[in-house]
C-alpha cells in the first residue's frame, strides 16, 4: 500500500511539473499574433544566446569532430576502409552530434541562465513589479528568450557542423595522413540535403524545448534562493533529458 | 450614464465578498471593503493573515475564488490581460523589497513606464532625476540597484511608483526591514506625497507608525476576515482585547497563532508539498 501511495504521489508530482510547460506555451501562443513584440529585447537575447554561446559550442564541435575522426580510423583501419572516415564524420556530425551536442551545451549555458534569472526575478517580486508597471511579463521576459533560442539554435548548429567537420579533416589529413582531396570529396559525395535539414529541424525543436522548459522553471519558481537553485537544476536536467528523447523520436520519424 | 454626484461617491476600490484559498486553507474569507477617492486605507494584521494576497488580488496578480473587485467602478476580473495592463497606468506599487530591476540603472527603473509610453530618453532621465531629488537621493541616477542600501532601494521604489502620477498607490509593508530613522524618512515622504498629490492609497502595515502618520481608515485582517474597520483615532481608543493586543504588540491575549503554526508544521513535514503549494500560488499568476 505504501509503495502504491508513493507511486501515486510521484505520478501526481510529475503531472503537476509537466503541466507547467503547456501552461506557459499557451500563454505565449495567445500573445503571438499581437504587438508589442519587443524587438530590441529579442536582439539582445539573440546576442546572449547566439554570440555568447559561440566559444563553448565551437570548442565542443571541433573536439567532437577530431575525436570522431580518430575513433573512426581505429575501426575502419581494421577493415582497410579508412577512406570512409570522411563520410562517417560528416554524416554523424550533421545528423546527430551537431544538433545534440549544441543542444546540450546551450541547455547547460543558456537554460541555466534563463531559469536562474527568471527565478530570481520571481522570488524578488520583479515579475509582479513588471505587471504593476503596465508591462506583460510573458511578452517582456518569456517571448524574447523563447524566440531567441529557437532562432539561434539552427545558426549555432550550422557553425558547429562546419567546425566539427573541419576538426575531423585536420586530424585525418595532418595526423592520419589521409589524402586531403579524397577526404573532401568523400565528405560531400555521400551526403544528401536531408542530412543537413534533419539536423536543423532537430536544432529548432531542441531550441523550443530549452526555451520552454527553462523559462517555465524560472517563471513558476518558488521558495526563495533554494527554489531558484532547484529551478535551475531542473531546467538543465529536464532540458537535457527531453533533448535526448526528442532526438530519438525525430530520428525515427525522419529516417523511417 | 452616471451622474457627477455618483462619480464623487463612487469608491476607487471596492471589494465585495472576496474569497481566496490555497489548497483548502482560506486566506481571504468573505472580504468586503470600500476605499473612497483620496482615502488612505491601511490594512493591519499578523504575518500570514492574507494582507499581501489581498493586494495581489486587487492588482490582478492573483485571481480570487469568488467575489467582485471593482477599481474605478470597473470589474478588472472581467477584462482581458491587455485591457487590464492599460488600466494599470493609474496604479503605483511600492513592494516590500522594492523589487527594482537589477539589470537596469536607477533612472531606467524609475522612468520604466514613461519609456514604455514612448517618452524620449533625455526627458525620461530628467524626470527620473526630479523624482530622485524629491525622495532625497540626488546624483544616483546611473547607479545599479545592487549598489544601493535597503533604505535607498525603498526610496527609489517609491520614486518609481509615483513617477507616472498614478491615482491609486499600494504600499506593501513600506517600513519592513528599515531602521527607525529610515522608517521616519519613508513615513514622512509618503505623508508628503499624500498631501501633495491627494492620491488614494492602500497600505499593508505591521507598524502603528504609519497608522498614526496618515491613515484615514484602518482595517484589521484576522483569520482571513476583516475583524474591524475604524479610523486611526478609534483604533487608538479601542478597548477590544484583540486590537489592543496587536497595538501593544503583546504575545499574551486572544490572538490565536495555532493555525499558522500548524500550517508551517505541515509544510515542513513534506518539502515537496511545500514547493507544490508555493508553485500553485505562482502558477495562478499572469
Amino acid at each position: 500500500m505504501l509503495m502504491l501511495q508513493r507511486i501515486g504521489a510521484a505520478s501526481e508530482r510529475l503531472a503537476f511539473a509537466v503541466g507547467l510547460y503547456p501552461l506557459l506555451l499557451g500563454k505565449v501562443l495567445r500573445r503571438l499574433h499581437k504587438p508589442p513584440w519587443f524587438f530590441a529585447l529579442i536582439i539582445r537575447q539573440c546576442e546572449m544566446v547566439g554570440v555568447q554561446s559561440l566559444p563553448v559550442v565551437l570548442l565542443t564541435a571541433v573536439f567532437t569532430g577530431m575525436v570522431m575522426a580518430l575513433q573512426s580510423w581505429v575501426a575502419f583501419h581494421r577493415f582497410g576502409a579508412e577512406s570512409m572516415i570522411a563520410t562517417v564524420v560528416s554524416l554523424s556530425i550533421l545528423r546527430e552530434l551537431g544538433p545534440v551536442l549544441v543542444g546540450l551545451m546551450v541547455a547547460g549555458r543558456v537554460g541555466a541562465s534563463f531559469a536562474a534569472e527568471l527565478g530570481t526575478m520571481r522570488v524578488s517580486e520583479q515579475i509582479d513589479a513588471l505587471w504593476t508597471l503596465s508591462t506583460d511579463p510573458v511578452r517582456y521576459l518569456i517571448m524574447p528568450r523563447l524566440i531567441a533560442v529557437i532562432l539561434m539554435m539552427p545558426l549555432l548548429v550550422v557553425l558547429a557542423d562546419a567546425i566539427g567537420m573541419l576538426g575531423g579533416y585536420a586530424v585525418s589529413v595532418h595526423l592520419l595522413d589521409q589524402n586531403p582531396h579524397t577526404y573532401i570529396r568523400n565528405s560531400y559525395d555521400y551526403l544528401q540535403l536531408i542530412d543537413l535539414y534533419s539536423g536543423l529541424l532537430k536544432a529548432t525543436v531542441f531550441g523550443a524545448i530549452i526555451g520552454l522548459v527553462s523559462c517555465a522553471e524560472g517563471y513558476y519558481c518558488a521558495g526563495g534562493a533554494a527554489g531558484v537553485g532547484r529551478a535551475t537544476t531542473r531546467a538543465v536536467v529536464i532540458s537535457a533529458m527531453s533533448i535526448l528523447m526528442a532526438d530519438y523520436m525525430l530520428t525515427a520519424w525522419i529516417f523511417q | 450614464m452616471t451622474s457627477p454626484l455618483s462619480q464623487i461617491t463612487q469608491p476607487k476600490i471596492s471589494l465585495s465578498h472576496v474569497y481566496k484559498s490555497f489548497q483548502g486553507r482560506k486566506v481571504l474569507d468573505d472580504i468586503s471593503l470600500d476605499i473612497m477617492p483620496g482615502e488612505s486605507h491601511i490594512v493591519i494584521g499578523l504575518s500570514g493573515a492574507g494582507k499581501s494576497v489581498l493586494i495581489k488580488c486587487i492588482l490582478g496578480l492573483l485571481k480570487p475564488d469568488s467575489g467582485t473587485i471593482l477599481v474605478n467602478g470597473e470589474n478588472w476580473l472581467e477584462l482581458s490581460v491587455d485591457q487590464r495592463l492599460k488600466r494599470m497606468a493609474c496604479i503605483g506599487m511600492l513592494f516590500q523589497g522594492a523589487a527594482l530591476f537589477d539589470s537596469m540603472p536607477v533612472w531606467e527603473n524609475i522612468a520604466f513606464v514613461l519609456l514604455r509610453q514612448g517618452m524620449a530618453k533625455a526627458e525620461a532621465v530628467e524626470r527620473a532625476e526630479e523624482m530622485l531629488e524629491w525622495v532625497g537621493l540626488p546624483g544616483i541616477a546611473d547607479k545599479k540597484p545592487a549598489e544601493l542600501s535597503g533604505g535607498m532601494k525603498k526610496r527609489v521604489g517609491l520614486a518609481r511608483a509615483i513617477c507616472h502620477r498614478p491615482e491609486i498607490i499600494f504600499y506593501d509593508e513600506p517600513l519592513a526591514g528599515l531602521d527607525p530613522v529610515m522608517s521616519d524618512v519613508i513615513t514622512k515622504l509618503i505623508k508628503r506625497l499624500h498631501e501633495r498629490m491627494h492620491v488614494t492609497s492602500l497600505t499593508i502595515a505591521h507598524n502603528m507608525k504609519l497608522v498614526d502618520a496618515f491613515s484615514d481608515q484602518v482595517s484589521m485582517l484576522y483569520e482571513g476576515k476583516i475583524y474591524q474597520q475604524l479610523s486611526a483615532a478609534e483604533l487608538r481608543l479601542s478597548t477590544d482585547p484583540l486590537l489592543r493586543q496587536f497595538i501593544e504588540g503583546r504575545a499574551e491575549g486572544p490572538i490565536r497563532f495555532s493555525s499558522e503554526a500548524t500550517d508551517k508544521a505541515d509544510l515542513n513535514a513534506d518539502p515537496s508539498q511545500s514547493r507544490k503549494s508555493q508553485t500553485i500560488f505562482n502558477k495562478e499568476r499572469v
